[in-house]
């Protein structure tokens, strides 16, 4: 899978629209993702951004519409192919935002081992792998912690080396450092600028502007489950009109010297030009 | 209704777990069979929820509290099969870590509980509520009957546990080895708790977790009532309920149990058998046992059918069987297998009956909407916040560096399973005293401290089983050796055994269970049952139950907590119940979205429906050198205790 030119995208989603029981999630979106791109969806919550990360990972399936992953159809018939699941699963990696449904498992060891004992590797393999990836997210003291000794930060990790044991081709993160304190948000910040050598795609749902431009190189902006807007992460954190209509940021009232109070936007973000 | 170590006899675990064991194989391959890869994560989080509802304290009439096992509303959502799997693995994780019900008890509670106790109310549910809309007020009453009796015939069953025990088990002088009371004794005092208190919890649970749900979700309610007015056509189409050739083999099983269970006994022996061979040779012991059998002539009270089914099995092998076949003890031990039989097949056929009949017109579906009401729950609250520390406590133990700790889970596990054998199999106090004694040092090594066990276990345990054997010291017949003072109540020797015998065997399995808990981690312990070729499937199971009842107990804390504070004011015992109901019902809603929730995250990482785990490594020598020792130790001491 390393050649130099491969013609189809990581993903293509083509007029995709996802419906729950009775909600509407997602209205004939499109967007193309190429491999070795890292891509943020943005948008405030209900937006759309983690349905569509689920319908990338193959876990719902669009109700109109297409997506292919590397020029294939990904359907919940082509999943049933053993094959393929296999293949999918090993290539694509998500992690949750709730760290209560990503890991499941009674250890952090277990955790771990979960995705390559399911791919069926070696047994001998998965132990030496398993050591491998804790050591490489800090967290071999951790190996037989049950998740409700561990700190935010602590979950997060786990939940990032339960994916990564397998070496995924595309990562899809949601949320990853919501309501983690500034300290392990700046860790797994900086594990996923350094992680995969910019050889790997990296999809991440966020709302968190501050880090936009360390983990993306496009943002999507989503909006009631449409594309609102498409650009880089400057382009997009200069559009304030866009955020604030997009519930990204939210007027800021502040008082003036002049001593009247103005509603007025009001970005933290670190816009260097 | 949580039988604890020590009241039965090794012969009947054993029995019970033949018993259970068709019923966990053919649930299982149902369940595998129609929810697919869905039923891991979902079995998981159900059992997870159903402990968590065992600790809710719920408010009744007259102001007590009581506690639900929740097999009616497992058995509603879940389905019966299902439903025993769950309840059954709630009952596990009670077992090993809170103590709930003896370890070797389990296959009992959960013949009772889990099984009798999802076949009826299930069977109850679909007939009561059987032409009803799914919105009726009549499925709440059908489920909260259904709760009601179901916890009342599994009473019953434990009751007819109990009761069977002294007829069955005592040393040559009478006392009896186990359970004191004959049936006459045991089936009102179970059932008295049980019509009233637990019966009512049960009641309120089943039925207030059905009417939230029918507000909330009823979707929930349409696999266990799949001929209910349609009301949504987008819900999913539910797999069938029990068919008749699925059923099929299960009955078979049952019936070949029935058959077999006086050769059972017989071959597994124990005490019974040993109590026969002995005193058929000795003389002596042969007029004491005549004896002390005048006394223990079956009771009055016994219902007759019992005695005539009892008539009806001895009857036949009258003429080629040993005497002692011919026994009324031996005839109550087969008729209470056949009367358990007999429940459990008549709820077979009803449900069979009920998936036959023909689909009913839809009625209107009227939601209601009543407000939930806040209140206090301290006790609950209390519950929770403990069963955390435990939890907590244990896995800091576990990670000390004891003597224990450092052996091979499997060491621990198989020593603690010869150690509890032999505690209950033993007929001297002296060698169970050895037993007790030895668990002591054993923990005393591990740097459990006696301050631990004596608050954890020893009190704990003194306290429920002492107020169970009291009565024993008067009631059991024999030789008086002392009377009460002013009531002149004579107290038996044999009496005062029998109590002894309880406490001392409820104080040694309880001491050698908290060993295990207390030196293992939970995870380590599941690798080792994985290693005696436990079902990957369960085991995978049990940790996802295990890590989910944690969260749950966290969620239900939170949710209790924050009612707390906005507490103004006593409530009236019906909102109180309304509450402690609605947060039930939210719990339950969290617990199934968890559910499906989860069940993609293991997708999403492969699974594909079939467990797969990693196999324990190899033991070692010194390790097996261990694990023999524990065995040898355990078999002399029920060499010397026989």
């Amino acid at each position: 899978m390393k050649e130099p030119r491969e013609p189809a995208a990581a993903f293509d989603v083509k007029d995709v629209s996802f419906r729950y029981l009775d909600v509407a999630a997602l209205n004939g979106l499109s967007m193309r993702i190429q491999r070795g791109e890292r891509v943020a969806l943005l948008g405030a919550n209900g937006s759309g951004k983690s349905t569509l990360l689920r319908l990338l990972a193959g876990l719902y399936f669009p109700d109109a519409g297409e997506i292919s992953f590397f020029g294939e159809s990904l359907t919940e018939r082509m999943l049933e192919n053993e094959q393929f699941f296999y293949s999918f699963r090993r290539r694509v990696g998500m992690v949750f935002q709730n760290p209560d449904i990503q890991l499941f498992n009674p250890s952090v060891f277990d955790e771990v081992a979960f995705g390559p004992l399911q791919l069926q590797w070696p047994k001998a393999q998965i132990r030496e792998r398993v050591g491998e990836t804790l050591d490489l997210m800090g967290i071999s003291h951790l190996r037989d912690r049950a998740p409700h000794r561990l700190s935010g930060g602590e979950k997060k990790r786990v939940a990032l080396a339960s994916v990564l044991v397998l070496d995924p081709e595309v990562l899809l993160l949601d949320e990853p450092s919501a309501a983690l304190d500034p300290s392990s948000q700046a860790q797994i910040v900086e594990f996923l600028v350094s992680w995969g050598n910019r050889s790997k795609t990296v999809i991440t749902a966020t709302h968190d502007l501050d880090t936009l431009e360390d983990i993306a190189d496009r943002c999507y902006v989503l909006e009631n489950g449409a594309m609102a807007a498409q650009g880089t992460p400057l382009a997009i954190l200069h559009d304030v009109a866009l955020l604030e209509r997009t519930k990204l940021v939210r007027p800021h009232h502040h008082v003036h010297r002049e001593g009247a109070a103005q509603p007025h936007p009001h970005l933290h973000s670190h816009l260097s030009e | 209704m949580h039988i604890p170590d020590g009241y039965l006899s090794p012969s009947t675990c054993g029995v019970l777990v033949a018993a259970a064991a068709p019923f966990w194989y053919t649930a299982l391959r149902r369940v595998q069979k129609t929810l697919t890869s869905r039923m891991v994560p979902l079995l998981s989080v159900f059992a997870a929820f159903s402990f968590v509802i065992m600790m809710f304290n719920l408010p009744l009439p007259g102001g007590t509290t009581g506690h639900a096992v929740g097999m009616g509303v497992a058995s509603i959502v879940l389905g019966p099969w299902a439903s025993m799997l769950a309840i059954s693995i709630a009952l596990v994780i009670q077992a090993v870590f809170f103590g709930d019900g003896g370890i070797t008890a389990i296959g009992a509670n959960c013949f009772n509980m889990a099984i009798v106790g999802s076949l009826v109310s299930y069977a109850l549910y679909r007939l009561i509520g059987f032409r009803a809309t799914l919105g009726s007020a009549r499925r709440v009453m059908a489920a909260g009957i259904g709760g009601y009796i179901a916890i009342n015939v599994a009473a019953l069953c434990a009751a007819i546990e109990f009761g069977i025990q002294p007829v069955l088990f005592h040393d040559p002088a009478g006392a009896p080895l186990y359970a004191p009371y004959p049936l006459s004794v045991s089936i009102p005092a179970m059932m008295l708790g049980h019509l009233t208190l637990a019966g009512l919890a049960e009641f309120i649970i089943s039925a207030g977790i059905i009417a939230y749900l029918q507000r909330t979700d009823p979707g929930l309610l349409r696999l266990s009532a799949p001929d209910a007015a349609d009301y949504d056509s987008a819900t999913p189409a539910a797999p069938e309920a029990i068919t008749f050739p699925a059923a099929r083999k299960l009955w078979l099983g049952m019936a070949l149990l029935l058959i077999l269970t006086p050769l059972g006994t017989l071959a597994v022996g124990g005490a019974w058998g040993e109590w026969t061979a002995q005193d058929l040779s000795d003389p002596q012991a042969r007029a004491e046992i005549a004896a002390v059998s005048g006394n223990r002539r079956p009771p009055d009270l016994v219902p007759r059918g019992l005695e005539r089914l009892s008539s009806v099995w001895t009857a036949p092998l009258s003429r080629y069987a040993p005497a002692f076949i011919r026994s009324a003890a031996f005839g109550y031990f087969v008729s209470a297998m056949v009367g358990v039989g007999l429940i459990v097949v008549s709820c077979l056929l009803a449900s069979w009956l009920l998936a036959k009949s023909p689909p009913k017109a839809p009625t209107a579906w009227a939601p209601s909407d009543r407000p939930r009401r806040k209140s206090f729950v301290e006790k609950t609250l209390r519950g929770l916040v403990e069963a955390m520390q435990r939890t907590l406590f244990a896995e800091d133990m576990a990670m000390a560096r004891g003597l224990l700790q450092r052996f091979d889970p499997r060491v621990k596990l198989i020593g603690v399973a010869a150690l509890v054998l032999a505690a209950i199999a033993v007929h001297r106090i002296s060698v169970l005293a050895g037993i007790f004694l030895a668990a002591v040092v054993l923990a005393v090594l591990s740097h459990i401290s006696l301050g631990t066990l004596a608050t954890r276990v020893w009190l704990a345990v003194a306290a429920f089983t002492g107020v169970i054997a009291l009565p024993a010291i008067f009631l059991t017949p024999g030789e008086p050796v002392f009377r009460l003072p002013l009531l002149a109540w004579p107290v038996t020797l044999q009496g005062v055994r029998a109590a002894a015998f309880l406490i001392l065997r409820a104080e040694t399995a309880a001491t050698l269970s908290i060993l295990l808990v207390l030196t293992t981690l939970w995870t380590h312990l599941l690798g080792a049952i994985r290693s005696v070729r436990f079902p990957a499937v369960l085991v995978a199971i049990l940790g996802m139950t295990y890590r989910y009842t944690f969260l749950f107990l966290q969620i239900a804390r939170d949710m209790f907590e924050s009612r707390e504070s906005r507490l103004v004011g006593v409530l009236a015992p019906s909102d109180r119940r309304r509450l402690a109901v609605s947060s039930a019902g939210v719990l339950l809603d969290k617990s199934l979205q968890l559910s499906g929730e989860v069940h993609m995250a293991m997708q999403s990482r492969g699974f594909r429906g079939q467990i797969r785990l990693l196999d324990e490594r190899e033991m070692g020598v010194a390790n097996w050198l261990l694990a023999a020792g524990f065995v040898a130790f355990g078999a002399l001491a029920i060499w010397l205790g026989r």
